[in-house]
């Protein structure tokens, strides 16, 4: 195999980029991205941060995933939720993630959460929205714990509780009725599960389970599935099918064993 | 011959607003900026207490309007390079500075940019200045500037109350009352008022609640007085059939 | 434009309809029909109401299922209901199935050029005692069939039926057919299942399901009163019979 003799620089590849505007001008549009529809939300209580999500993800009208993940690792104790596109929010998350890593092996220092905020929010301008990730960053460091939303534009706001994606408003509502300072770790958990649940009922673009993370200055939760209030029902019928249900025209059976002799020759290998 | 215009709302589909109302006086000992706190998202208010008043330098801040990510991306370029720059020359920038590496970045950069900027501070050679960075790029001098949506409602008002010569404590409430106004006309300005007043001391920052901001007329000769919430029930939930 | 000038001529139009999501179905049987639709009305991705039927008694042998813009069903829904009062006043009797079906293909083709933004499913009983189902499209094209899936999950709903009642893609045992009509509890099963389907991978279904049960007059009504939530809602107990079954679906 020759290498490659064309270099191909690092990051996103635009090489389609004019054959998929000549399309989209002939009225052949693009494919659409999975978005998280979502609810997502963080909160501010006494020891750390807890930060909330919904589970499902659609391609338009139709559910796309039922429990997918959408509380990303930064690092330890800075945790992200995406909405939005979830190939963007995924990659984002990740990218900024392996750089926070390498950030924090460099300097020797625990990474903070302004620095992924920073980096996050660097990049997201760079692409002028193009990425289109809602985030939620949320964690504790050094100088105490630290909540922020980032929009797909690349601007950055620090606030004790906060919601984003299709659900955000619902969710708002139940934060702005519920949040008090220096709330106890339990009060708060309940509060965002309320505000997630809010999304997930009212917003047809959440659903599902409620995902949750609390993060402290000494401890990392990570709560999956932490309530599931949209279990599937019983089928009344099973649906399997008799063998023979699926006509076919022609049987062929192939051996995809592959036997083979070993002739021992010579000695054995001393193995003592 | 179409007529030059210049597109006041050049965000981009979805793009976070700083609606927004700001100002920055000039007075004999410093500088007074305000601002309110609304940032929006089409009519959904996304953040109701932001702090539009960012730091630049020790004695140098500016008010943010237009995109919350652009001006939010070229404070922090500016901020990056007068840190180099006070390295480089050993003292802290003056506010003529700043505000040219502001409107250098606009207007090289004004086909990609949505971003009203106000740059005040106080340094040792002139004092205090105001220096005003619209939408085009442009860099004007004032003694006292006014900017985003909500200004447009407060000319008037500014150019029959302003008069030099003001000392602090009338030039913080000519601020205060300035935003007051644009927050009561303006749909898309709200919430708290922020200020800072910058001197060669230091740098103060002053909080106006939004249940305590200047009023002034409500129209209560045509509308009758407000009603007093004690005299409001509590919300009854509405029966409603099984 | 929204810097204030007027250079370019522009043109607005209010739409006056909106799609307000949820999904009919209908299969026929022999000698019942089934007709069903959740009770979610949204917009975008706002919950306008958990319960808004879809689904209506005619009379005691027909039934009409109503999907699209929900006010034009609405509105749809009453001008049907108000003829075949008309037709009862000048007749002394209800009007028959085909007749209904007939009506209901002039009344949107009358409406041609500013149609109802709706798809109607007609159910019920034939004068011959057969049940039987027709669908139509927004402006009166129709057809009689065994069984038929509108709205929003009609893409996720009609595969199913077209094998589970059709039985599409199956192949039958050796020396045996697949039966023409499949029996009342069978087809219950399959319409309840394919909403609790239609729930789980469409945003716009869920909240409540109202399956309406029409039976031919002398059918038993056996196995369906101990269905659980069933009501009856026939005028007559020697004539064709209508029962609804309430049911609830997933609220997420």
């Amino acid at each position: 195999m020759a290498a490659a003799s064309v270099y191909t620089p690092a990051g996103f590849d635009f090489s389609n980029e004019v054959r998929n505007s000549f399309l989209t001008e002939r009225g052949i549009p693009l494919p659409k991205a999975t978005s998280t529809g979502t609810t997502i939300v963080g909160c501010l209580f006494k020891d750390g941060i807890v930060l909330g999500a919904d589970t499902r993800a659609t391609e338009g009208p139709i559910v796309a995933d039922k429990n997918c993940e959408k509380i990303h690792y930064i690092s330890e104790s800075i945790r992200c939720c995406g909405a939005g596109t979830a190939a963007d929010t995924e990659f984002t998350t990740a990218l900024i993630s392996s750089n926070i890593e390498l950030h924090a092996l460099t300097t020797g220092r625990k990474p903070r959460v302004v620095t992924a905020m920073t980096m996050l929010k660097q990049m997201l301008f760079q692409y002028q929205g193009q990425i289109g990730a809602a985030l939620v960053l949320g964690g504790v460091d050094a100088t105490g714990p630290h909540l922020f939303t980032i929009h797909p534009h690349g601007s950055t706001d620090k606030l004790p509780y906060v919601t984003m994606g299709s659900g955000s408003l619902a969710a708002m509502a139940v934060f702005e009725n519920g949040w008090r300072p220096n709330m106890e770790r339990a009060e708060a958990l309940e509060l965002v599960t309320a505000a997630v649940s809010a999304g997930i009922f009212n917003d047809l673009g959440s659903g599902s389970n409620v995902d949750a993370c609390v993060i402290t200055a000494t401890h990392t939760e990570m709560l999956r599935n932490f309530v599931k209030p949209n279990e599937r029902v019983q089928k009344e019928r099973s649906y399997t099918f008799r063998r023979g249900t699926t006509k076919f025209k022609k049987e062929d059976i192939r051996s995809l064993v592959v036997s083979e002799d070993v002739i021992h020759t010579g000695e054995a290998m001393d193995t003592s | 011959m179409e007529a030059i215009s210049v597109d006041m709302n050049r965000l981009k589909a979805g793009e976070v607003n700083l609606g927004t109302s700001i100002m920055a006086v000039q007075f004999k000992d410093g500088v007074v900026i305000g601002a309110d706190s609304r940032t929006t998202t089409g009519s959904y208010i996304a953040n109701r207490v932001t702090d539009k008043l960012t730091h630049i330098h020790d004695r140098i801040y500016c008010c943010r309007s237009g995109s919350a990510a652009d001006t939010q991306a070229i404070a922090d370029v500016v901020h990056q390079h007068l840190q180099m720059y006070t390295q480089m020359v050993g003292g802290a920038p003056s506010v003529h500075v700043a505000a040219n590496v502001f409107q250098d970045l606009c207007y090289t950069n004004k086909d990609n940019l949505s971003a009203g900027i106000i740059v005040a501070g106080w340094d040792k050679e002139v004092g205090p200045s105001v220096y005003n960075i619209p939408l085009g790029g442009g860099l004007f001098r004032q003694p006292w500037a006014i900017g985003g949506s909500g200004s447009t409602y407060v000319y008037g008002y500014c150019d029959a109350t302003y008069q030099e010569g003001w000392g602090r404590e009338e030039t913080v409430n000519f601020v205060k009352n300035t935003l007051s106004l644009a927050m009561s006309r303006d749909g898309s300005s709200g919430g708290v008022i922020r200020m800072c007043i910058i001197t060669e001391e230091g740098v103060e920052r002053a909080f106006v609640p939004g249940n305590e901001l200047p009023k002034f007329w409500e129209g209560n000769e045509v509308l009758g007085a407000p009603l007093k919430t004690k005299e409001v029930s509590d919300a009854v939930p509405m029966p409603v059939d099984a | 434009m929204p810097d204030g000038s007027f250079s370019h001529p522009q043109q607005r139009q209010f739409n006056p309809y909106s799609d307000n999501g949820g999904t009919i179905l209908a299969i026929a049987g022999a000698d019942f029909t089934v007709i069903a639709g959740d009770t979610r009305q949204s917009e975008g991705y706002s919950i306008q109401t958990r319960y808004a039927p879809k689904v209506f008694r005619l009379t005691d042998r027909a039934v009409l299922a109503v999907n699209g813009f929900a006010a034009d069903g609405n509105m749809f829904v009453k001008k049907v209901k108000q003829r075949l009062e008309w037709y009862r006043h000048a007749h002394a009797k209800d009007m028959p199935l085909r007749a209904i079906a007939r009506l209901i293909q002039t009344m949107l083709y009358a409406q041609r050029f500013f149609p109802y933004y709706v798809y109607n499913i007609l159910g019920g009983i034939e004068e011959d005692g057969s049940g039987a189902v027709y669908s139509f499209d927004p402006v009166g094209s129709y057809e009689r069939e065994a069984c038929r899936a509108a709205g929003a999950a009609q893409s996720l709903v009609q595969p199913f039926l077209d094998n589970q009642i059709y039985f599409k893609n199956q192949a039958a045992a050796p020396n045996q057919s697949h039966p023409a009509h499949l029996p009342l509890p069978d087809v219950l099963s399959i319409v309840i299942d394919s909403f609790t389907s239609a729930t789980e991978r469409h945003i716009e279904v869920g909240d409540g399901l109202e399956i309406y049960v029409v039976l031919a007059k002398g059918r038993s009504a056996q196995g369906l009163e101990g269905a659980r939530g069933i009501q009856e809602l026939s005028t007559k107990s020697d004539g064709d019979r209508v029962f609804v079954i309430r049911r609830e679906l997933k609220k997420d």
